[in-house]
């Protein structure tokens, strides 16, 4: 089976009239990239990466690296989960670099991660926001491929983030469990077998009118959805949510994009529109 | 800790330890159930069966790779006095914490105790930390705090994570007692329990190097996230 080094290399800058364009691009495959899209009404231009494999395999090596510009907003999203497959020998990884330059804006969107039984899999995320950059980022993790009865049955899987703002560490995270041991924490908590895992970021200075959308993400806790919002230490927020079934996960994303579009306009764009 | 006998050093740390492992100690930490009160609020420990599950379960770990492995690296910084390893560590401490109260737990409680070195002790690093954590703006860390009191007693570092995991987990019980239905004698045979684990776990932690230092559970970063704005409370966090 074919090993992957794959490479993205994407620069979104904004041109002197308004729209963003992608100054610069190179990619490797697994990468491949759709046409780009400027979403005018959100101000926004949408960046489909797309990984034309059926998924990560032992011994793939992906390496991304985006950059927004002063000014520029950027999108980057994906049309489908990954799948990491499972793994006899080896490992995969996936190094991804994201930064943000003052009065830029990014949202990092990909659909969620399906890790498979026997997979052995380590993300690593880093990144960095200039003062007065803006960025929403949002990890989303399935149990596996639940239909099938495969939940909580990877090897090993660690996902690593970074999160610096203007150089100062505001948050370093890493989720390292084994399937049993979160598969018995969901059960303890009353998430239930296929219980699945958001965890977002959103950085920007604070304003009095965060209140209003921090209540309101707050308020869509319940039975069925865990969230929770709080800031960090400077300079942005945590929002963390399990949901009971992919499908409230990623209605939860939605109720919370939808929410915080009100603050922050360019959240409006649907990464569908592609 | 070797198997030697016992010599008139290691009493003096002890000693050192053990009172500041004590609950009389005043580092506010009584004030804290870390994150325990949210998940008891949402109705996941609600008895000694599911808080022994949340200990073995999000505890233990948690010591294993984060608190730990913080003071184990402290304490090899603060042998060669290496600041700006401290500083990293401290930044790093923070930084795990993506809830505010957990954040300012471990700051509240990591000043508290950085102060208590450098009064009770007169050991001249403490007030160093001290000055160079206000000057260059580290959040304090609790984990960072015991490895410098660690230090100041000089206690090896086994004894300075026993010391650490010890307060951890009878911290969390003394909240438990207050929080549940629950008697002394359930809360020492948990104690007893979690105590023959902490061997091992301080074992691996003592190799986790710095770029693995992190493990976080979803449900209690929520339950601590949601707990900052319940209607009512017993403890800080």
């Amino acid at each position: 089976m074919a090993e992957f080094s794959g490479h993205l290399s994407l620069q979104a800058s904004a041109r002197e009239y308004g729209p963003t364009v992608l100054s610069s691009q190179s990619f490797r495959a697994p990468y491949h990239l759709s046409k780009p899209y400027w979403d005018a009404d959100a101000g926004v231009l949408l960046v489909q990466v797309v990984n034309p494999t059926a998924g990560i395999l032992a011994g793939d090596q992906l390496e991304s690296d985006i950059a927004v510009g002063p000014g520029a907003s950027l999108l980057v999203t994906t049309p489908s989960a990954s799948r990491v497959f499972q793994m006899k020998d080896g490992t995969a990884a996936c190094r991804q670099h994201f930064t943000v330059a003052r009065n830029g804006w990014l949202e990092v969107l990909p659909e969620p991660l399906v890790p498979h039984r026997g997979c052995n899999y380590r993300q690593t995320t880093r990144i960095a926001v200039e003062p007065g950059g803006e960025m929403f980022y949002a990890d989303l993790l399935l149990p596996g491929r639940v239909a099938h009865g495969e939940a909580w049955e990877w090897k090993s899987l660690c996902l690593k983030t970074e999160v610096r703002v203007g150089g100062d560490l505001v948050l370093s995270e890493r989720f390292d469990q084994t399937g049993p041991d979160l598969r018995a924490l969901a059960q303890l908590s009353g998430s239930g077998p296929a219980a699945c895992f958001g965890n977002a970021m959103l950085i920007a200075e604070a304003d009095p009118a965060d209140a209003a959308w921090i209540e309101a993400v707050r308020a869509l806790h319940g039975p069925s959805l865990w969230i929770g919002v709080s800031p960090l230490r400077r300079g942005g927020w945590s929002i963390k949510f399990v949901a009971v079934d992919a499908m409230g996960l990623r209605s939860a994303l939605k109720s919370i994009r939808a929410i915080l579009a009100a603050r922050f306009p360019r959240l409006a764009s649907d990464p569908r529109k592609l | 800790m070797s198997s030697d006998p016992a010599t008139n050093t290691d009493a003096a740390w002890l000693c050192g330890l053990l009172q500041a492992s004590d609950s009389f100690y005043p580092t506010g930490s009584y004030a804290h159930s870390f994150g325990l009160e949210g998940l008891v609020q949402a109705g996941v420990v609600h008895d000694r069966a599911t808080l022994r599950d949340f200990l073995l379960l999000s505890v233990v770990p948690a010591l294993r790779q984060a608190e730990l492995p913080l003071a184990a690296h402290a304490w090899h910084a603060f042998a060669g006095l290496d600041w700006e390893t401290l500083g990293e560590l401290s930044r790093l401490s923070a930084a795990l914490k993506t809830a505010r109260e957990a954040r300012a737990a471990t700051e509240n409680i990591g000043r508290q105790r950085a102060e208590l070195v450098a009064s009770l002790r007169q050991y001249a690093p403490a007030a160093e930390f001290l000055r160079r954590a206000a000057a260059e703006g580290w959040p304090c860390s609790s984990a960072v705090s015991a490895a410098l009191e660690g230090r100041a007693l000089g206690a090896p570092l086994n004894a300075v994570l026993a010391g650490i995991y010890y307060a951890t987990i009878a911290s969390l019980l003394a909240a438990a007692m207050k929080l549940l239905r629950l008697g002394q004698n359930a809360c020492q045979s948990l104690l007893t329990e979690l105590m023959d684990l902490a061997p091992g776990v301080i074992a691996a932690a003592e190799v986790v190097p710095v770029e693995d230092i992190g493990w976080f559970n979803p449900w209690l970063d929520i339950a601590a996230a949601r707990h900052e704005v319940a209607d009512a409370r017993m403890f800080i966090s």
